[in-house]
């Protein structure tokens, strides 16, 4: 009987297996860039420069 | 008059398909991102800028699509280019992409080099909101490192040296990161360094600490209505309380997340919130509860095709049973967990599934035989030989390969 008592104990697992290894980290960061934006700053270049031209 | 007809053809259709490529990222298509930007690449473009972007795109792509060698290509293509051409923003831009993507391949040396990089060119622009985003880069940088060391089986706080000195660097970027985001007042950013810095500190063992962070990181997640960055936090806040013996405030944050991720209808979230339940009603004694969340937890393994989730789950149930006494009911569980465990290759759960079965049919043993008083005895003692080996084996790490020595022989006197 004490046997079996010993296995019951040793049976239930010590708390170190018990915690969770699931940690959730935040996502990263990545930095982006983009046509589009590069687009319209060129864009917006060429309107700046029309401008001017015509002020001029 | 011909050629530039055909050139300026040529930058039209590279630009088309670049932006049919932007599009699609935009939308979560990055398969189909790719296959356009490549194709962009191919009709190729003089405007070094476009190309700049492009490269930097599909590294972005690759990095969604988990494809860390050709995001590594790419973005070092958009590095060399920057530099090329002069363009520090770019060149900015390009080492904190590159510097993520070494990280996630664990060339842990070589991605502080490119953070480094980062930060100093924000700097030097006075682009603050560059700086921040490099300072949280390098506190991803040194926490992926210091994880990495950690040897597992050990408890957060118990880490080796090099381990902890990593994750201390890491605190420190963070609450650099967090200083800066805090005076531009940018609260999505805030709330991502609170969660990280969370995580450092439970691995540096600060729980009370953790909590802080991570009920921080909650309070921002409502604020924005993130329920995938609620769930986080709250299933982060579950861990933190275990290792502060407040079992049941923990079993509350994971009750929360089942919820949220029941919401979300995230399965595989369900089956790691119903596992870590699970673990927590046992640590509470509470085996009937416990058992409830793992055959929930067991079941979506099962639906998901994930062997080894329902290894784990079969291996906590034969726990819980044995606790609960129902050695028959254990039985099952520690065979299936043999069975898996086998055939995933999983060497110290295979062990440990012996160890399970072996101990269960001395218990069985002893409970059919005890009409027999001689044959009692010869268990008895044999019994106590094997436990002598068990507990010990059970004391140390489970990959103990010491004790592969002795299962063969153990396992054939029980059969």
């Amino acid at each position: 009987l004490s046997g079996r008592q010993e296995a019951e104990s040793t049976a239930v697992p010590s708390k170190q297996m018990l915690h969770s290894e699931n940690m959730e980290m935040e996502p990263e960061t990545m930095e982006t860039k983009s046509v589009t934006d590069y687009f319209s700053k060129m864009h917006m270049g060429t309107v700046m420069t029309s401008c001017n031209t015509k002020q001029k | 008059d011909q050629s530039f007809h055909v050139r300026y053809r040529m930058e039209a259709s590279c630009l088309e398909l670049a932006l049919e490529g932007e599009r699609l990222c935009k939308v979560g298509d990055y398969r189909a991102g790719v296959s356009f930007f490549e194709a962009a690449i191919q009709v190729g473009t003089e405007d070094l800028q476009v190309l700049s972007a492009i490269y930097s795109q599909l590294g972005n792509a690759y990095f969604h699509l988990h494809d860390y060698t050709k995001a590594l290509e790419y973005h070092h293509h958009d590095l060399t280019l920057t530099r090329t051409i002069g363009d520090r923003l770019g060149e900015a831009k390009a080492s904190g992409n590159l510097g993520n993507t070494l990280k996630v391949l664990g060339r842990f040396d070589e991605a502080v080099v490119c953070c480094q990089r980062h930060l100093d060119i924000a700097r030097d622009l006075h682009d603050k909101v560059g700086e921040a985003r490099a300072l949280y880069n390098f506190g991803n940088v040194y926490h992926a490192k210091g994880k990495s060391i950690c040897y597992s089986g050990a408890d957060p706080g118990d880490f080796p040296e090099e381990a902890m000195v990593a994750l201390r660097k890491a605190a420190e970027y963070y609450e650099a990161n967090l200083f800066i985001v805090k005076e531009i007042e940018d609260r999505a950013a805030q709330g991502r360094t609170y969660g990280n810095l969370g995580n450092t500190h439970y691995l540096l063992g600060n729980f009370r600490n953790a909590v802080i962070f991570h009920e921080q990181r909650l309070l921002i997640a409502k604020e924005f209505g993130d329920k995938a960055a609620e769930r986080r936090a709250y299933c982060n806040l579950g861990n933190a309380f275990i290792f502060l013996g407040e079992f049941e405030v923990a079993a509350e944050h994971y009750k929360k997340t089942l919820q949220l991720a029941r919401q979300l209808k995230d399965r595989a979230v369900e089956a790691q919130a119903c596992y870590s339940l699970g673990n927590t009603y046992t640590l509470l004694q509470d085996y009937e509860r416990a058992i409830d969340y793992h055959l929930k937890h067991l079941i979506i393994a099962q639906d998901l095709n994930d062997r080894i989730g329902e290894g784990r789950a079969c291996w906590s149930l034969g726990n819980a049973y044995t606790a609960l006494g129902n050695h028959d009911q254990a039985m099952h569980f520690a065979e299936k967990h043999l069975e898996i465990s086998k055939e995933t290759g999983d060497r110290s759960g295979e062990l440990t599934a012996r160890m399970n079965v072996s101990d269960l049919q001395m218990v069985l043993g002893l409970t059919y035989s005890t009409n027999s008083s001689l044959l009692s005895e010869n268990k008895e003692a044999d019994y106590n030989h094997d436990e002598t080996r068990s507990r010990t084996g059970r004391r140390h790490s489970m990959e103990n390969l010491e004790l592969m020595k002795l299962t063969p022989d153990k396992l054939n006197v029980h059969k």
